[in-house]
């Protein structure tokens, strides 16, 4: 007998989406839920906040109901996670799996409703960050892949591209460069541009690697937020129209 | 599924402070409950077996696992006789079975007790049977780490 795949019962490419990547929740059965996922992948800086305003904004004058999740934004896990990045005993196990105990509350309590009720449900990043940041801090890339077999695969996956350079220029403009965001906590150096620059490097490798697996549609993140805008909307409104798209809720 | 999470961070926090570095030292290290914990109650809280078990995976195997196995009506006059309340998750009442604590503890209890059946062969865990005393079960818990530690360098 041939040993099993591995993967087959983690997050991995082809799986229907609506349907958990591998194990899932055995309690929840949502082959026939109307709602659809829409994920926004993209590093921190690219531009992500300001499209997914955008699309939301499109969607609902269009009448579909949206409903918004964003990355460690759970109401259980938020303040959790904050409270350990600043008690510096994190390690990459730990918080990785405060990342997925995070993901864990918003798909039961946001993500699964809403797919239910025939929502659009549009993810500010999906899990695709959590197995990049992995990666990066080197935890066994199988291993948290099962990890995440309990996800839905999403309809679409958007994937806002940007080069290492151009993303520092627009991150120092903006905010600045942010401890974790630097991938700091890898300790590669005291240069907060330098480690900055290596772990967004890293990061973008990973993602890289994902994105033909995964079905990434990729838009370039240093056209304009019109253009952007406007791919996006194209390529969801053809989601939408299609059979795929009929049974959303629409008011 | 937040519930088991959440275990498994605190889990790894512990492994990684409080067990690796002993163990590194070439100290005994004496777990209260480890992941078979987990594997029991999380699959009773309808969890998938072969996905607990994959989360696990980061744990060092023990060199020896002893489960202490009792019958529900034996844990359930312990637990009353020593207080008056069960705790909420340890009756397992997040699962809406049954909102009086005693009903839902025995319902939950039981679905955990099969899964620990189920491990104890997998994993080869040995079994001291915890209906009788004290004495006689730290005597038979003495014997099982005693030969291990014989064969094991001091």
């Amino acid at each position: 007998m041939n040993a099993p795949d591995p993967l087959e019962r983690g997050a991995r490419g082809g799986v229907t989406p609506g349907h958990f990547f591998g194990h899932g929740l055995p309690y929840v059965s949502i082959a026939d839920y109307p709602g659809k996922i829409i994920a926004i992948e993209g590093t921190d800086g690219v531009g992500r906040t300001t499209q997914i305003r955008l699309l939301r904004e499109w969607l609902e004058v269009r009448g579909y109901g949206v409903v918004e999740t964003g990355w460690t934004r759970s109401p259980l896990m938020a303040p959790t996670i904050e409270l350990a990045k600043t008690s510096n005993t994190l390690n990459k196990l730990t918080f990785v799996l405060l990342y997925a105990c995070d993901f864990a509350d918003r798909l039961e309590k946001e993500i699964i409703p809403a797919l239910k009720a025939g929502f659009i449900v549009i993810a500010d990043r999906y899990i695709y960050t959590a197995i990049a940041r992995a990666g990066v801090r080197g935890v066994d890339s199988q291993w948290i892949r099962r990890l995440y077999g309990f996800a839905i695969a999403p309809h679409l996956v958007f994937y806002l591209k940007i080069d290492p350079d151009a993303l520092a220029r627009r991150v120092l403009q903006d905010s600045g460069m942010s401890y974790w965001e630097s991938g700091m906590d890898m300790k590669s150096g005291d240069d907060i541009y330098d480690s900055f620059r290596t772990s967004q490097r890293a990061l973008l490798k990973e993602y890289a690697a994902m994105s033909d697996e995964f079905g990434f549609r990729v838009l370039e993140g240093r056209k304009s937020i019109n253009a952007i805008q406007e791919d996006l909307r194209r390529q969801v409104g053809e989601l939408l129209e299609g059979e795929a798209g009929a049974d959303v809720v629409k008011t | 599924m937040t519930f088991s999470l959440l275990h498994a961070t605190d889990f790894a926090d512990r492994l990684l402070y409080k067990i690796v570095p002993p163990l590194k030292a070439g100290m005994i290290v004496l777990a209260d409950r480890y992941a078979y914990t987990a594997f029991a109650r999380d699959v009773a809280r309808g969890v998938d077996r072969q996905w607990v078990r994959d989360l696990y995976s980061f744990a060092v195997k023990p060199d020896l696992a002893v489960y202490f196995r009792v019958p529900i009506d034996v844990s359930l006059d312990r637990l009353l006789a020593r207080r008056v309340k069960l705790k909420f998750y340890e009756a397992g009442m997040d699962m809406g079975w049954s909102a009086n604590a005693t009903d839902s503890f025995r319902i939950f209890q039981s679905k955990v007790l099969e899964e620990y059946d189920r491990i104890v062969d997998e994993h080869g865990l040995d079994v001291i049977d915890a209906r009788g005393s004290i004495t006689e079960q730290q005597r038979r818990l003495r014997d099982i780490a005693g030969a291990l530690l014989e064969t094991a360098q001091p």
